[in-house]
This record gives structure tokens, C-alpha cells and sequence, in this order.
């Protein structure tokens, strides 16, 4: 076989084949070698693939290359995170921190919304304006409400770097201003001091200050602090503008800010951003006396209202009792039932039974006092039976009676004829009835005896008769036991028409002697 | 304007506080030391035409029982160790603390002061001693007032070597 023929050959044989052989693959087998080389050697293959990973990595853009690199990264970060928070954290502090807080500015602002329901009960002059301002501007009712009712100033302004404490730059609009370095300085130590004071308060941050009217408001990025001295009550929104604006700085000067050493000259520029910070709303001096005009508003308008409105009650109860106690007093007046007392849109509306000889009701308003024009009555009439009426009543009686009794007299006489003497008992009884019945009510009767004469006759005559018939009449009742003191004669009948009868039966009933009765309604 | 931040560190009691006192702008009262721990001062030298502002941070003596808070070492660019020259363990206590701070800032400009200087007779630190270290030392009373001016140039002058010159600019 010729391969054994070939191993049997002497080695002198091989050296022509191997000088051929060098010649023919001289180069090739250095490349091999180098490249065997290059191949059995990690660092040399590293550095072969490091200088076109990049390449490789851009051309297999595929989902596989993901999916291989995801655990890998995934743990990477992991690890990061383990090892040193704060990197990471700085890295992604300009994007999570503007989301985070437009994340709560949206939750603040449904805030708003619910407390913008609640104030919508609220009515007042000021929320009026308010209110207006809201539509003008479309901002929320609440938001309004909270910018105008807040005075505030923010006074002075400091840059801080955030590591070394050292100010970088300070704004104020106030003359009077202690070294700012120095408090730049002691606030950095104060939140030190505030951080080491509380456990468990690692990577939270101090952000407000407060001393009776003047806070400090701090914000705070990655390598600088923003802080201002406010004074009055910042709105919660002020925060908020800080924050934007140490963004801003951090974002310009991140460079800077990265690698102070101590020379501030560097963030000059900052000055026009930090003035812009030195907002307020009102006049914060004012503020007690706009806090005292507020606490009268507050107080003195309720209280003035509650004054009003128990005068106004005690005024209404008073003229109330009044009207009950006229109900009263017209319920228990003799003659009158009341039956409706009730009061309708200012008026009283008074109904009953109502005897016509009772009191006027009118007049008894009068007498209370009260106002006329708010009552109107309704009564319909009535016969009391009180014994007072009845006495009334038959008073009325008799004297209708009495005044339609009269003696006649013939032509020329003034004795009382024969024929009627019978008729002086019946009217002196009437008299007697009509007398004792005045005494019961308390009244004081008189009676008028009045002499008549006929058209006919001397007129001289006429008077003398008239006169004479009356006083005959007169003299007869009071022999049949009634009062003198009760009886006056009187000549003629002056109220009474000129008898002007002609015929001789209708002149006898102008030759009389009638009565008048004095005393009876 | 040029800033830095100084951290004045020594044991308690040996002067810290009565060193600036006469010699720098203050508007805290020295209860801050002994409520917050801290108390912040300012002191403004001059070095060659070149205003430097030194912020001092006056940090509560470390003793047994309070050490030293090193939250407010944080960004120092300098300090300035104190030792009373009456009492040998401040000195070591001193030495101490320079370990300390340069582990955890690494090196910085400073300078050591041993302070009561009107007390000289009865001194218990040697000039052996304190040469020993080969650091930049100066003799203080904060009684008398000598020796503290050329302390904070000195230490200005250490803060303006070790800021590169390019950064330095005039106020």
C-alpha cells in the first residue's frame, strides 16, 4: 500500500518533500499559526469580539438578541440598585420627579374639584367675585378661593449647594437680610441635624420651616437645594414653582453644579430664575389687620345677624301676645262668640257671633293699640242671653213704648179728659219699669213730658196750653208715685214738626202730651 | 466670588469656639453647638489679591460620650484640627480625627492648631510631638488673640494651592 510504503521511506527522502512543502505553504501555515493563536488565547479573542460587538449587536437587532439580553440586564440593574441606590435614583430624578409630581398636581387638582362642591354652598359677596373670576379665567371655583384668600411673600431666596451647603446664589426684596451665606450654611445643618434627629427618615428631606408668620420652603434636587423665606401663608402650589425651577437650574448647570469648588460665579445666570421665585399675593403686614377685619366679618356679621333676628322675634312675640291677648279680651267680652282667629300673610282674620249691643270691636282694637288695617272682622249678629242685653233689650223696649204713648186733649183744655185718666196708671207703671230697669245698668233715665198744641189759635194761647197740658201730665204721674227728679215738663215740642193737621180728627193728635225718654241709647 | 467650606474639628473643650469667636461673622448664638451640634460662621481673607470666603462649620467637640457627626463633614474642602496645648490627649485625639477625615474624604488641606498659647508654662504637648507629624502647625491664643489671623491665611493659602489656578477668579 503505497501509504505504507511512504512510512517506510527513509527520512532523507522527506527532506526535498519538506523544503517543497515550505515553500508551497510557508505563508499559509504562518497565518494558521497566527490565527490558532489568536483563537486559543481569551484576552486576543476578547478584543477581536470588542471591536465589532457594537456592529454585531446593531445588525442582529432581532427579538431573540433581547430576549437573550433582558435576564442580563434585569439583573445588572438589580445589582446596581443594591450596591448604590443613589445612582440610579439620580439618573432618573428629571424624569420621575416632574411625573411623580404631575401625578399628585392631578390628584391636588380632584381635590380642588370636591372642595370646590363643598364651597358652592357658600354665598358671600367675595365668593361672588370669586366665582366670576373662576368663569373669566376657567380655573376651578376652589383654586380661586385658595390663591385669593392666601397673603404671602416670598422675601428672600437661596441657591444652596446641596453638598457642601456653601450659597450660590441669594435673591431678596427686603433690605433686611442677615449674612445669607451663613444661613445658607446653618439650613444645610438643620436638615442634617432634623435627618439624624428622626430614625428611619433616610433619603426624606426637610421641607418646610416653620416660625410664626415667616416659613422657609425648601425643594431639593440631585445636587442643589432651593429655599425660600416666605412670609404668610404660602399657597401649596409655591412648592411647586420652586420645584420647576431648581429643574431647570439642575438640568442648565448640571455640570457646574456637579463639580463645585467653591466658585458661584458660574450660576450668575441663575439670578433672573431665582427672582422669579420672589412671588406674593397682598400686602402680608396687613395681614392682622385683615385677619381682624376677617374676624369681625367672621364673628361680628353672624352675631349682628343673631341680634337682628332675636330682636325681630322678641319684637314679633310681643306683637303676637298682643294680638292673642285682643282674641282674649274680644272672646270675653260680654255679646261676642269668637269662632276663627287666625293670621294670614300680615292679617288677622277675626270671625264670630256677635250681639249688636256689644262692644265695637274696632274700638277695642284702638284701645289695645294694634294697627287697624291688619285685622278685618266677620261677625255675624246674635242675641246674647247675658241678662245684661235682656235688661238692654227691654230698656229699648219701654222707652219705644213710652215715646209712642200720648194724652189727647179737647180744643182749648189742658185737663187731662175723663176718659184717659184710666191711661195715667198704665203709663206711670211703664215709667217706673222703664226707671228701674235704667237703675240695673247703671243709668240715669229721665223723662220728658212735652206739651202740644194744634196749629189752630192764637199763638200766645197755643203756648200757654202746651205748657199746661204738660205740666198736668206731669203733676198726675208724679202723684201715682212717679220720681219727681225723673220728670221735666217742657212747654212744646220744639224738635217736633208743626203739627199742620187741618182736619179735626187728625188736630187731635196734635192737642197731646207726649214723652221723650233721655238716658237709652 | 471663591467659597469654601471648613470643618473646625478637636476634642471638647479645647477652644474650638472661643478660637473664631473674636475673629470671624457671626449671627448664631453658641447654644447651636451644644442643641444641633453645629454652628456656622464666616470668615473672609484675602491671599495675594484673591478674596476667599471660608464658610467655618464649628462642629461639637468629640468627647467619650458624643462623637464627632460626620454628616457635616459632608463637602468640606478643608479643616482645621485643634488641640489644647495644656492637655497631651487632644493632640492624640487631633491626630486621630486627620486619620479619620482623610479615610473618609481622602486628603485635604489642613492645618493643626494648638490653641492656649498664653498658657505656654503649662503645656503638656512637646514641640517633639507635634513636629512628629510634619504638618502645617501654628500656636493660638484665643485669649490674647495671637496666632489666629496667620492660621486662616495659612489655611487659605493651602485651600488656593490645592484649587487649580486656572478656576481662581478674581471677586
Amino acid at each position: 500500500m503505497p501509504t505504507d510504503g511512504a512510512a517506510k521511506r527513509p527520512a532523507s527522502d522527506d527532506q526535498p518533500l519538506a523544503e517543497l512543502r515550505a515553500i508551497l505553504l510557508g505563508p499559509e501555515r504562518e497565518a494558521w499559526e497566527s490565527m490558532r493563536q489568536r483563537l486559543d488565547n481569551p484576552a486576543r479573542r476578547a478584543e477581536d469580539i470588542a471591536s465589532v460587538l457594537a456592529d454585531a449587536v446593531r445588525l442582529r437587532s432581532d427579538a431573540k438578541l433581547r430576549r437573550a439580553l433582558q435576564p442580563l440586564l434585569e439583573e445588572a440593574l438589580q445589582l446596581s440598585v443594591q450596591s448604590n441606590p443613589r445612582m440610579l435614583a439620580d439618573a432618573l430624578f428629571p424624569i420621575f420627579g416632574k411625573a411623580i409630581r404631575k401625578a399628585i398636581a392631578s390628584e391636588l387638582d380632584g381635590m380642588l374639584q370636591s372642595l370646590s362642591q363643598t364651597l358652592e354652598q357658600r354665598f358671600s359677596w367675595r365668593s361672588l367675585q370669586w366665582r366670576w373670576e373662576a368663569i373669566r379665567t376657567g380655573k376651578p371655583y376652589a383654586e380661586i378661593v385658595l390663591l385669593r384668600s392666601l397673603l404671602y411673600r416670598v422675601e428672600q431666596v437661596f441657591l444652596i449647594h446641596r453638598k457642601t451647603g456653601l450659597l450660590l446664589q441669594h435673591v431678596t426684596d427686603t433690605a433686611k437680610t442677615k449674612d445669607p451665606e451663613m444661613v445658607s450654611g446653618m439650613l444645610t445643618a438643620i436638615q442634617d441635624f432634623v435627618r439624624d434627629s428622626v430614625s428611619g427618615a433616610e433619603g426624606e428631606n426637610l421641607e418646610t420651616v416653620r416660625m410664626g408668620d415667616i416659613g422657609v420652603v425648601l425643594t431639593y434636587g440631585p445636587d442643589a437645594i432651593l429655599s425660600g423665606f416666605v412670609r404668610g401663608v404660602p399657597p401649596r402650589n409655591l412648592a411647586r414653582v420652586f420645584q420647576d425651577t431648581l429643574d431647570t437650574i439642575e438640568r442648565q448647570k448640571a455640570e457646574a453644579l456637579h463639580s463645585f469648588a467653591g466658585e458661584t460665579a458660574e450660576f450668575d445666570s441663575c439670578r433672573p430664575q431665582l427672582k422669579a421665585c420672589l412671588v406674593g399675593q397682598g400686602k402680608p403686614d396687613q395681614r392682622k389687620a385683615t385677619s381682624w377685619a376677617a374676624g369681625a366679618l367672621l364673628f361680628g356679621v353672624p352675631a349682628l345677624v343673631i341680634l337682628a333676628l332675636a330682636g325681630w322675634w322678641i319684637y314679633s312675640t310681643a306683637i303676637e301676645r298682643r294680638w292673642s291677648n285682643f282674641a282674649l279680651r274680644l272672646n270675653s267680652e260680654p255679646g261676642i262668640v269668637l269662632t276663627g282667629f287666625e293670621k294670614r300673610g300680615g292679617t288677622h282674620y277675626i270671625s264670630g257671633l256677635r250681639d249688636p249691643l256689644a262692644a265695637d270691636p274696632a274700638a277695642l282694637l284702638a284701645a289695645e293699640d294694634l294697627p287697624a288695617g291688619k285685622a278685618t272682622f266677620h261677625f255675624e249678629e246674635y242675641h246674647s242671653l247675658d241678662s245684661r242685653f235682656a235688661t238692654q233689650r227691654r230698656l229699648v223696649e219701654l222707652k219705644e213704648e213710652l215715646q209712642h204713648r200720648a194724652f189727647r186733649f179737647p180744643t182749648g183744655s189742658a185737663a187731662i179728659p175723663p176718659e184717659q185718666r184710666f191711661l195715667l196708671d198704665d203709663v206711670a207703671a211703664q215709667m217706673l219699669s222703664l226707671i228701674q230697669a235704667g237703675s240695673a245698668l247703671g243709668r240715669n233715665i229721665m223723662i220728658e213730658v212735652r206739651g202740644n198744641h194744634d196749629p189752630a189759635g192764637a199763638e200766645l194761647l197755643n203756648s200757654v196750653l202746651a205748657r199746661s197740658r204738660a205740666e198736668n201730665v206731669q203733676a198726675a204721674l208724679i202723684s201715682l208715685g212717679v220720681p219727681a227728679v225723673r220728670l221735666t215738663s217742657i212747654p212744646e215740642d220744639q224738635g217736633r214738626e208743626t203739627c199742620a193737621a187741618v182736619k179735626e180728627e187728625e188736630r187731635l193728635f196734635c192737642r197731646s202730651a207726649s214723652f221723650r225718654v233721655i238716658g237709652v241709647p | 466670588m471663591l467659597k469654601k467650606k471648613i470643618c473646625m474639628v478637636g476634642q471638647f473643650g479645647v477652644g474650638k469656639t472661643s478660637l473664631v469667636r473674636r475673629f470671624v461673622s457671626s449671627i448664631f448664638d453658641d447654644r447651636y453647638l451644644t442643641t444641633i451640634g453645629v454652628k456656622i460662621d464666616r470668615k473672609d481673607v484675602s491671599i495675594d489679591g484673591k478674596s476667599l470666603t471660608l464658610m467655618l462649620w464649628d462642629l461639637a467637640g468629640e468627647d467619650d460620650l458624643a462623637e464627632l457627626n460626620v454628616a457635616h463633614l459632608r463637602g468640606a474642602s478643608g479643616y482645621v484640627l485643634v488641640a489644647d496645648g495644656c492637655r497631651a490627649c487632644t493632640l492624640d485625639k487631633a491626630a486621630e480625627l486627620q486619620q479619620r477625615i482623610t479615610r473618609m474624604l481622602g486628603p485635604l488641606p489642613f492645618v493643626l492648631v494648638v490653641n492656649k498659647a498664653d498658657l505656654r508654662d503649662q503645656w503638656e504637648v512637646q514641640f517633639q510631638q507635634v513636629a512628629q507629624y510634619g504638618w502645617p502647625t501654628f500656636e493660638t491664643s484665643a485669649k490674647a488673640g495671637s496666632g489666629v489671623e496667620e492660621m486662616f491665611l495659612g489655611l487659605g493659602a493651602a485651600l488656593l494651592r490645592a484649587h487649580p489656578a486656572s478656576e481662581v477668579r478674581e471677586p
